[in-house]
């Protein structure tokens, strides 16, 4: 526990870097830059980030703690803003990146700061939880609850910003890159080959749950690249084959008809790759389709140890999947819509940028 | 003929007076459980309602398009739509109360004449949008603010499809000898697969007629499943979204050797809704270009209207006016139009309709 006038000092410190510019930059940026990780360049990168990055901790330590209904009191929102304060304040008293020896240690420092964060989703849906259980009891049902969201949203994107400038310049480091990987970011991936890695993972799921899983058709030029995360872009496809295998799979589960398959199409345009990702899986009606991207009507099913490892934890267990993933598609200038037919299945369009140009939203 | 100053002004003040009054709205479900007993009393009910109901919607639009931002109240073709509504406005408050049959018949007839007189507002308003453009230089010359013109249009034209559907359904109550399972302007028992072989032969035929060809439509769903809805609505967005489609597949196919891939349409049948999905591989539209297909101040006017001939047969289809009009079609009902896109592969179209029947009109 810090003494009484340094958490003062530090509190003016957040303050006042909490409200500088954020400066955002585009995967296109990110990959010319990264083509060339000379040690000059690495020094420029971790410089860069010895100033971004306490703006954009600090700005979100400053939020954590105004958060209306209460919920930057509840227990939860405390260990996350305890964690964004500690990781501010290493590096705010990291001295300056002046050659590689600093160069190095600064990058195992952000590095750390990365695995200190693993698990700020599931404990703030932890923290949204107690805040809902207390209104539960309270029988108050505030009207402000789209703000918590918005924060959420805004939250969580801005973590996904933080942690790809982290992983793209600690990637820069690795002496022996695979071919055409250039950080995080591969510049010649096929939309295709994820879309089949992810179909596997989410069958293997779904055949582990229910015994069976419904095929998986996969149509689209096999030959087609772009540049993208291809992390990203396997977290997105999971979540979203993940919900149609389980919905078709619920639907035909005790019937004799065959079970139709989930279709997914690949689409390159001239501006964005689109991804179709089809089932018939009975789908939502138009009623309740907007609560499929909120974080508040959730369930956690499975709170996390706060103060345990939870090395193998998925977001998908707290219902996460659907909001996070827009926020992914959104990132790199894309977005993911879904629409559904009542009664027959739903579609759901991942549109991703091709050109690169997208600047990162800075909320 | 114009009327003279005191007359005119006297005009005026009703028309503020009525045009800040409260609209009351009726859903699709009222007007079919009104109208499944079309007795001389409810016709009467009815006649009275819209005596007091109509003249404040009409109001209302009148004072709108005297109050256009960018000057778009001035043009000519705008200034003639809003004299159709003052002439509207005084028919019916000059009518004298309705009391009794012959009152009600007469005022059937007055109110079937005005449906008449509004036939050709789209297209006028349409000219009208276009004479702003010009005078403001082109499309690349929007001032910032010109969406207000948009939302405008958008609450104007919806507007007037709860005017003339409030006036068709009254008039047509009046038909002696109505086919079984219709209401009015109402079927009952409305076939979407039905309506959705309908609408496709006919756009096959227009596409026919341009292309010398047209690709095919399949059509998945339950022949037997039926709902209530008003089938002119339904024919007009179905035909027009198979339109759009057989377009870009044509555009796209005609000059290749490859088999130009069927245009799909899937009609589904839940408990909220009815959802159909008109499925095209006609190479899509690139996201940045997405919204303008739903706006009136980009599309091409390629057939201005004879402002003082004729106009019967006109579409809205050449004003490029389609889909945000089918759009508030859909919405008219408690439903809605969306429209995504693959880009470099295709455009899949969702039409929801409610099935329930309850929502009220929307009414700005």
């Amino acid at each position: 526990m810090a003494s009484e006038p340094v958490a003062r000092a530090v509190a003016e410190e957040v303050g006042r870097w909490g409200s500088m510019k954020q400066t955002g930059v585009s995967l296109r940026y990110m990959m010319e830059f990264g083509s060339r990780p000379t040690e000059r360049n690495l020094l420029l990168s971790a410089q860069f980030l010895q100033k971004e990055l306490p703006i954009r901790i600090a700005r979100r330590a400053l939020e954590l703690e105004s958060l209306p209904f209460g919920l930057s009191r509840k227990p939860a929102i405390l260990k996350v803003r305890d964690w964004y304060l500690d990781s501010f304040r290493d590096i705010r008293y990291f001295p300056e990146v002046r050659n590689r020896n600093d160069e190095l240690a600064f990058t195992q420092m952000i590095k750390m700061i990365k695995v200190r964060h693993n698990n700020v989703v599931p404990t703030m849906a932890l923290g949204v939880q107690q805040l809902k259980k207390e209104q539960c009891r309270t029988r108050k049902i505030p009207t402000g609850f789209d703000e918590i969201h918005e924060f959420l949203d805004r939250f969580y994107m801005s973590r996904i910003g933080i942690r790809m400038l982290i992983g793209q310049h600690v990637a820069l480091h690795d002496p022996d890159p695979e071919p055409g990987v250039i950080g995080l970011i591969n510049t010649k991936l096929s939309p295709i080959q994820v879309a089949q890695a992810a179909s596997e993972d989410a069958r293997s799921i779904c055949l582990r749950e229910y015994g069976s899983a419904p095929d998986i058709n996969i149509y689209g030029d096999p030959t087609f690249t772009f540049p993208y995360v291809a992390s990203h872009l396997h977290l997105m496809l999971f979540e979203l084959v993940k919900n149609s295998l389980r919905a078709v799979q619920e639907r035909y589960m005790n019937s004799d008809k065959d079970v139709p398959p989930v279709r997914i199409i690949v689409a390159d345009g001239a501006e964005d790759v689109t991804i179709k990702v089809s089932d018939e899986g009975g789908g939502i009606p138009r009623s309740g389709l907007p609560r499929i991207f909120t974080y508040l009507y959730s369930t956690a099913k499975n709170p996390p140890d706060i103060d345990g490892p939870s090395e193998g934890v998925t977001m998908a267990g707290y219902g996460y999947g659907l909001p996070i993933s827009r926020l992914y598609a959104q990132y790199f200038g894309g977005d993911l819509q879904i629409i559904s037919m009542d009664g027959y299945g739903t579609d759901a369009y991942l549109h991703l940028s091709r050109l690169g140009d997208s600047e990162e939203p800075l909320p």
